[in-house]
């Protein structure tokens, strides 16, 4: 298929229109229609219904159009990032990450964009998934990485990138830390600090085990939730991708083993700039260890 | 494959002085590489494999592995494209030893604008072993044709090879001679 057929059937599919469309892409009618055609010879079937007053899409024609459009996304960021680079154009990148999701994760490919285009604004926001299912949708971040076990709209495309395992960080003078790992029995007498920022393990530990835990609630940033742990006020369970800073003391919780997937997400359908479409490919092209 | 072939595939793609539009990839190791970078040091050999998993596309790219060295003496620089993602372009570069760069093509983009993309039948995707879906990331069942262009420093196509059949996939000496022919008439 060539560059072009595709282009004309994702803006075919936007105006259902074929003079609108053909307009659009500042090509003749009869050019627009043959390209069309020969795109549909490809695929083996119609794409569209032509009728009098309307056009719409086969359900070959719907089946196909978010991969095509998936397609001449990736063939235009290709080549607008590289533009971008020559031009030095003002770029963002707006990440969003779950709750306890760190950023290490994906820091690589964040200074690979910013090497590309040094002028890139970057911005990360933390918060619950339905707010940056939210900000997605309303198109104030590019992407976001999101546990697997929230409710994900159809519109959101998904990409498992790596497993996160739950880690208990303790003060480094805690009787706990002498131990190689941490198992729920060890912790059934230990208060444990929950926040928002957590990731949901300890409430996971408590569904999977059925204990009754000592929970301490401290809403906040992580930060200050890790102060209070320096302080001796109880233990955290967090993701073993946060970079923990001494004197704390993290070590790997298992017994029941807590973990979850993250996904990358971002919404189905909707070119995103040159860095963002960058970022995503650079996080969906490698393998997360 | 034949109805590839009547379909007049070859005929889109990108031709012999068509200019190979520039792009910027993520590498097997997660950077960013881009094609005019590469065309400022001299010819780019852009091969396209339509995965790891695909037993033609090992046996070209061990014989790419082999010729390097003559590659790089013609002062050329090869890199390898596929739609593959999730580490597959690490993997199958580690595999071979390879000391090029492996270039993940995701969602095809590239490959797109060369004109050497095509759909899997649905009669064929029941009998291929590869989940494509989770191998790119995403269900559409594109593949490009194994094609293998030169680039000459500005960009322009200046040689190429490609064929609807999987099976034939360009000679590492004949792109070692169309480089050496390049540089003579540069």
């Amino acid at each position: 298929m060539e560059l072009s057929q595709v282009r004309y059937f994702v803006t075919l599919c936007r105006t259902l229109n074929f003079t609108r469309a053909a307009a659009q892409c500042n090509v003749t009618q009869p050019a627009f229609t043959r390209a069309i055609q020969k795109l549909e010879a490809e695929l083996g079937g119609d794409l569209l219904f032509r009728e009098r007053n309307l056009t719409q899409l086969t359900e070959l024609g719907r089946s196909i159009r978010p991969h095509l459009e998936a397609m001449l996304d990736a063939a235009d960021a290709a080549r607008n990032l590289a533009a971008a680079r020559n031009t030095r154009a003002a770029a963002s990148l707006k990440i969003g990450l779950g709750p306890g999701i760190g950023a290490a994760s994906v820091a690589n490919a964040v200074r690979e964009i910013a090497n590309a285009l040094p002028d890139v604004a970057i911005h990360f926001e933390e918060s619950g998934p339905a707010t940056l299912i939210e900000a997605m949708l309303t198109d104030m971040l590019d992407c976001a990485l999101l546990p697997e076990f929230c409710d994900l709209p159809e519109r959101l495309n998904r990409w498992p990138l790596y497993t996160d395992r739950a880690v208990a960080v303790l003060p480094p003078d805690h009787p706990l830390a002498k131990q190689n790992a941490i198992t729920a029995a060890d912790i059934l007498d230990q208060t444990i600090l929950v926040g928002e920022f957590c990731g949901g393990f300890a409430g996971r530990l408590a569904a999977t085990t059925g204990y009754s835990l000592r929970l301490q609630r401290c809403n906040g940033a992580a930060a200050q939730l890790l102060d209070l742990v320096g302080a001796g006020l109880g233990v955290a369970l967090l993701s073993d991708r946060l970079r923990i800073a001494a004197p704390l003391t993290s070590r790997p919780f298992h017994e029941p083993e807590l973990q979850r997937k993250i996904l990358l997400t971002a919404v189905a359908g909707r070119p995103l700039n040159p860095a963002a479409a960058s970022f995503v490919k650079l996080c969906r092209a490698q393998k997360f260890v | 494959m034949s109805e590839l072939g009547r379909n007049g595939f070859l005929n889109q793609v990108l031709p012999q002085g068509a200019m190979f539009p520039d792009f910027m990839l993520p590498s097997a190791e997660g950077r960013l590489v881009s094609l005019s970078s590469q065309l400022a040091r001299g010819p780019v050999i852009i091969s396209f494999f339509r995965g790891e998993w695909c037993p033609f596309c090992r046996l070209m790219l061990s014989a790419l592995t082999e010729a390097l060295p003559e590659i790089e003496e013609a002062g050329a620089t090869l890199l390898a494209l596929t739609p593959e993602t999730g580490g597959l372009a690490l993997t199958m570069k580690e595999y071979h030893g390879a000391r090029f760069d492996v270039l993940s093509d995701v969602d095809c983009g590239v490959g797109l604008a060369a004109g050497v993309v095509f759909q899997i039948p649905k009669l064929y995707r029941a009998r291929m072993s590869a989940d494509f879906a989770e191998r790119q990331g995403n269900a559409g069942f594109f593949l490009p044709v194994p094609a293998t262009f030169i680039l000459a420093p500005d960009g322009v196509v200046a040689w190429r090879f490609v064929d609807v059949d999987f099976t034939h996939l360009a000679e590492p000496a004949d792109i070692i001679n169309a480089v050496r022919s390049l540089r003579e008439h540069a």
